[in-house]
Formats: C-alpha cells, sequence, structure tokens
C-alpha cells in the first residue's frame, strides 16, 4: 500500500511539473513575457526589474528553474489590469464558484447514479428507455443553450427567478439547474453501462444461481464493482470544481473563477490565465490522487500492480 | 472535405453482413438523415443561401420567423441589422462542420500516430506519450483551450489544431493497446519475419484491422468538438467576426433573448440534433461494430 502510495503520489507531482513545464513553454512562445505580464505601457525600470527578479536575462534553463522556484514560493505574476497579484485575484472568486458547483455536484451524484443504476437494472424497460432519452438529451444539449431556455422559460416568460448576477440566493437556482442536469445525464449514462457491464459478467451468474438472493447479488456484488468507472468520473467532476463552470457562469454573468478566466482571456492577462490554470491542474490532479486511492480501497487487485491505463 | 463523409457513412455500408438483423433503428435513420441534410448544407451553402451571410436589409431589422408574424422574405427571420438568419444558419453550418470535421481527424491522426509509436519503440518513447497522455487528462480540455488562446491570440487554423488536441490521447490510449495486442498476434509477427517496414506494418495490416474502433471514436468525439466550438464561439473567443459559427450566432442572438429569440434559437436547434444525430450514430456503430468499446 505504501509502494502505490508513493508510485501515485510521484506521478502526481509528474504531471504537475509537466502543466509548469508547459506554461513556460507557451508562455515563452507567445512573446517577452515580462512585457506581457507587465503590460505594453509598464515603465522600462519596472520591466527590467522583472526580468531580473524572475531571471529572464538569464539562459533558457536557468530561466526555467527559476520559473519553477517562483511559482513553487507561490509567485504567480500580477493581473496587468489592475497589477493586484493574480493569485489573490483567482482566491477571491473560488467561493461564488463552489457556491454553484458544489450544490450541482450534489444533483449530479443525487440523481445520476440512482437513476443510471435502475436504469441498468430495468434494462429495456420503459422507465430505462426514459432515463436513456434524458441522458443523451442532457449530454447534447450544450449548457449554453440550456442555461439561455431556462432563462427565457422561468426569467423572461414567467418571471419567477432573476436571469443573472449574484445578489441573492434565489440567482444562483438557474445556474445550478443547468450545471447539474448536464452531469446528471452524463453520469446516469456511465453508471448505467458500468452497472450493465458488471451484471453480464460470470461472477453474477454464479451468484445468483448459487441461490443469493437478487437483492444482495446486487449490493454485495454488483454495485462494489460497477463503483469502479462511476467513481473515476466523479473524481473528474470534484477535479472541474474550480473550473467547471466556465461557460455557465457566462451565461449568467455569475462573478467566478469562470467568468474571471473568460475576461482574462479576452484581454490576454496572462497571469491570470496561468494561474487559473495551474490551480485548476493541482486540483485535478488531487482529485484523481484521492480516485486513484479509492480504487486501492475498493479494489484490493490494484493495490499492488501500478495501473497501465485507465480502466 | 468531400472525403470527409464517407469516413462516418462507409461503416454503414460495410457494416458486418448480418441478414437475421433489420437495419438501423428509425432514430439512427434520423441521424443519417439530419447529418446527410448538414453536409449538403454545408457543401451546397453558395447556392442554397438567400442571401449573402453579411447582407443588410435595414428596413426588415429584427423581422420574426414565419409562423410568427414574419415574411417568406425571410424564412428564419433576421436580426438586429436586418441580416438573414437562414442565410447566417446556412454559413455557420458549414464552419462548425468545417472546424469539426477537420479537428476530429487531426485528433485521431495525431492520437494514432503517437499511439503506435509508443507500441513500436515501447521504452523511453512509450513511457513519453503516456506521460503526455497523463497530462492532457489532467486539465479539462476547455481551459486548456482557453489558456492557448489567450497566449496565442486567435485564427481559424489556431482554433482547428487546437480543437484537433481534443481526445488525442484516447485514440493514442486506443491505438498504443491494440497494436500491443496486435504485434502479439501472428499476422504481425508473419508481416514483420516477411521483411515489412514498420510504415507498411501498421499502416497496410494493424490499422485496418483496429480501423472500425477508431471510427467509433471519432464518431464520439466529433459531437464533443462541435459542442466545445459552439462554447468558445458562445464565449466569443472561438470563431472570430465576420466569419460565423453556430456558437457565435447563439451568443450573438443572447442579446436579443427577450426581443428576437429566434435569432438564438435556429442555431440552438441545430446544434442540438447534430450532436443529437451524430451521437446516435456513434452508439449505435459502437453497438454494431466494437462490443468490446463500452
Amino acid at each position: 500500500m505504501l509502494r502505490f502510495l508513493a508510485f501515485r503520489l510521484a506521478r502526481a507531482a509528474l504531471t504537475i511539473a509537466m502543466v509548469v513545464t508547459f506554461a513556460f513553454i507557451v508562455l515563452r512562445m507567445s512573446g517577452d513575457p515580462a512585457q506581457i505580464i507587465m503590460g505594453a505601457d509598464a515603465p522600462p525600470e519596472a520591466v527590467d526589474a522583472f526580468r531580473t527578479a524572475w531571471g529572464l536575462d538569464r539562459p533558457l534553463w536557468e530561466q526555467y528553474f527559476h520559473y519553477f522556484g517562483a511559482i513553487l514560493s507561490g509567485d504567480l505574476g500580477r493581473s496587468m489590469r489592475d497589477g493586484r497579484d493574480a493569485i489573490v485575484l483567482v482566491a477571491e472568486r473560488i467561493p461564488a464558484t463552489l457556491a454553484l458547483t458544489i450544490p450541482a455536484l450534489l444533483i449530479k451524484v443525487g440523481i445520476g447514479v440512482p437513476a443510471g443504476i435502475y436504469a441498468a437494472l430495468h434494462r429495456n424497460s420503459l422507465a430505462d428507455r426514459i432515463v436513456m432519452v434524458i441522458a443523451v438529451a442532457g449530454f447534447t444539449v450544450p449548457s449554453f443553450v440550456l442555461g439561455l431556455i431556462l432563462v427565457l422559460v422561468f426569467a423572461v416568460q414567467l418571471g419567477w427567478l432573476p436571469s443573472g448576477g449574484q445578489e441573492s440566493w434565489r440567482h444562483a437556482i438557474l445556474p445550478i439547474i443547468t450545471l447539474g442536469v448536464g452531469g446528471a445525464a452524463v453520469l446516469a449514462r456511465f453508471t448505467r453501462s458500468a452497472m450493465l457491464e458488471v451484471l453480464g459478467q460470470p461472477f453474477i451468474r454464479t451468484a445468483s444461481a448459487k441461490g443469493v438472493p437478487w437483492r444482495m447479488v446486487v449490493t454485495n456484488h454488483a454495485l462494489p464493482n460497477a463503483a469502479i468507472p462511476t467513481v473515476t468520473i466523479i473524481g473528474f467532476m470534484v477535479g472541474s470544481l474550480i473550473a467547471g463552470a466556465v461557460v455557465v457562469e457566462s451565461v449568467f454573468s455569475w462573478p467566478g473563477v469562470g467568468r474571471l478566466l473568460v475576461v482574462a482571456v479576452s484581454n490576454r492577462d496572462l497571469a491570470v490565465v496561468q494561474c487559473i490554470l495551474l490551480l485548476v491542474a493541482c486540483t485535478m490532479v488531487v482529485a484523481n490522487l484521492v480516485v486513484d486511492l479509492l480504487y486501492g480501497l475498493l479494489d484490493p487487485r490494484l493495490r499492488s500492480a501500478p495501473r497501465q491505463a485507465t480502466a | 472535405m468531400p472525403e470527409a463523409p464517407l469516413t462516418v457513412a462507409a461503416p454503414a455500408t460495410a457494416a458486418p453482413p448480418r441478414p437475421a438483423r433489420a437495419g438501423p433503428p428509425p432514430m439512427v435513420l434520423f441521424g443519417f438523415g439530419w447529418l446527410a441534410l448538414m453536409l449538403a448544407v454545408a457543401l451546397l451553402a453558395d447556392v442554397v443561401s438567400p442571401y449573402a451571410y453579411t447582407a443588410l436589409d435595414l428596413r426588415n431589422r429584427l423581422s420574426p420567423p414565419i409562423g410568427f408574424g414574419g415574411a417568406w422574405l425571410h424564412p428564419l427571420g433576421t436580426d438586429e441589422l436586418g441580416r438573414d438568419v437562414l442565410a447566417r444558419l446556412i454559413y455557420s453550418i458549414r464552419t462548425s462542420l468545417l472546424i469539426a470535421f477537420g479537428a476530429t481527424i487531426i485528433g485521431a491522426l495525431v492520437g494514432t500516430s503517437l499511439g503506435f509509436l509508443a507500441a513500436h519503440f515501447r521504452g523511453l518513447v512509450e513511457q513519453a506519450v503516456m506521460a503526455l497522455v497523463d497530462f492532457s487528462a489532467s486539465i479539462p480540455f476547455l481551459i486548456l483551450a482557453l489558456a492557448v488562446l489567450a497566449f496565442f491570440g486567435n485564427s481559424m487554423v489556431l482554433l482547428i489544431c487546437l480543437l484537433g488536441l481534443h481526445a488525442w490521447e484516447r485514440y493514442a490510449r486506443i491505438a498504443r493497446g491494440l497494436a500491443l495486442s496486435a504485434g502479439a498476434q501472428g499476422y504481425a509477427a508473419a508481416v514483420r519475419q516477411l521483411g515489412a517496414t514498420p510504415w507498411r506494418l501498421y499502416g497496410r495490416h494493424v490499422l485496418p484491422n483496429i480501423a472500425s474502433t477508431l471510427i467509433v471514436s471519432m464518431t464520439l468525439a466529433f459531437p464533443e468538438i462541435i459542442l466545445l466550438e459552439s462554447g468558445l464561439s458562445f464565449l466569443g473567443l472561438g470563431v472570430q467576426p465576420p466569419a460565423t459559427s453556430l456558437g457565435s450566432m447563439v451568443g450573438y442572438g443572447r442579446e436579443y433573448l427577450t426581443r428576437a429569440p429566434w435569432i438564438l434559437l435556429a442555431p440552438a436547434i441545430t446544434i442540438v440534433l447534430t450532436t443529437l444525430s451524430v451521437s446516435l450514430i456513434g452508439d449505435w456503430l459502437r453497438d454494431r461494430l466494437d462490443p468490446t468499446l463500452r
């Protein structure tokens, strides 16, 4: 178990290092980083100071290590719009985003997983058909279309809920529903196929053939095995809590991380973009790490051998 | 572009001949029909479009579609500048399909090649490819795409290449896995013993054997790319004006949500029906051609 943990930790660290390298390469390829990060109208001495601070006058490999060091010490540059630390700017927006994504995650898991399990256990029934139609629709309707249709119906036509902004909890309802429905559909579809795959395995037939009640077969044999792929997807959803609402936040003018990212991209505010990129990568890697450890708990076979490819 | 429809349509005709099975279910037939319509519209945009997509008709601004008080002059209505919604829709379909086809093919090419490289050379090359796979699986693609657009600015070519990187890791994983298992089978060893070059081995022998799985992956990635492109364009960060795509039309129509919802609904319905069609076809193909793929 300890080797498994060490292997996973090393892999997570490597992935983060690759993201930092990616940011470094892309930043260097796109022009003079000092000018870009400080802004075109920055005074020359400030740009020079930045160059020395970030070691931009040194050879490239040395710059790379400097860059790495700066990021490790939390120095992610300043926003070129108001000169504040990019990391502070991003951190301020995180609570607003989580206020949408955490309830949405609860909806996804709370509706998607049970619906998928039910559909798989009643394959080809009317309920299964309905769940699948909704699931396919939920996948093919993009979130901005769903969001705008909800606005059109509930805000414009019925006038029940506000169409955008962040003044009260009522403003959060439509964005949460928009996020939750799409994710629940994906999860239902996924859970259903994971369940169906497990239910087709020989050990399920063996268990029911030797007289184990169906209810016990499902809870003790089918569900734990189907949990592994489902947990992977949920892990991915947890990993995108911070940046999973880019489009929806824009639809509802919700001042979260996603909105900040879109504005930063259109202004080419690279320090902020880089900061969000690293933050998202870190959450994703941590979520994946937790999922990997959960695999170890769910499936003893995975504890010793390092996983080659995702199941 | 003319070859593109073949990649999707070919397996339907070349599907395993099982006489016992009836044709595709009605929903899938609908999918094929809708997709054919979209392809025809995209290819014949210049012929079928009633107006140029930038043409203004200032006397008929925000005119509603037929059935909502509109006239046949503009069947789907006009926008705030009096531009014909149908004409813009037709050109948007062309742009969005072009991007989606281009990106799907790039993704499949890059991913499959890297997967083959990993399977062929093993060792360090394989480790490097798998590390790249881990890397791209670690960041939500939309965020990565936004970051690259922020760093490099925007152009149509960059956008297609960028979206082409979506899902490359899936093809790489599949191609590597299947090439490894093919390598363990007799035919690959035999061809290698006969002195075939790696190009010949992978191109002529391994690729045809794993093509059905790759084609299924392409049909599953295609709607995702349409959704990504329309999402980026909706945010104003994808296709840039004066060019128009389905997503940017929705983004533009959003401003007129209360006064002229048809500007937004026409492209929104098109996106939904197109992604739905390709998903239905993809699911059906997957069930038929490749029971191993979930």
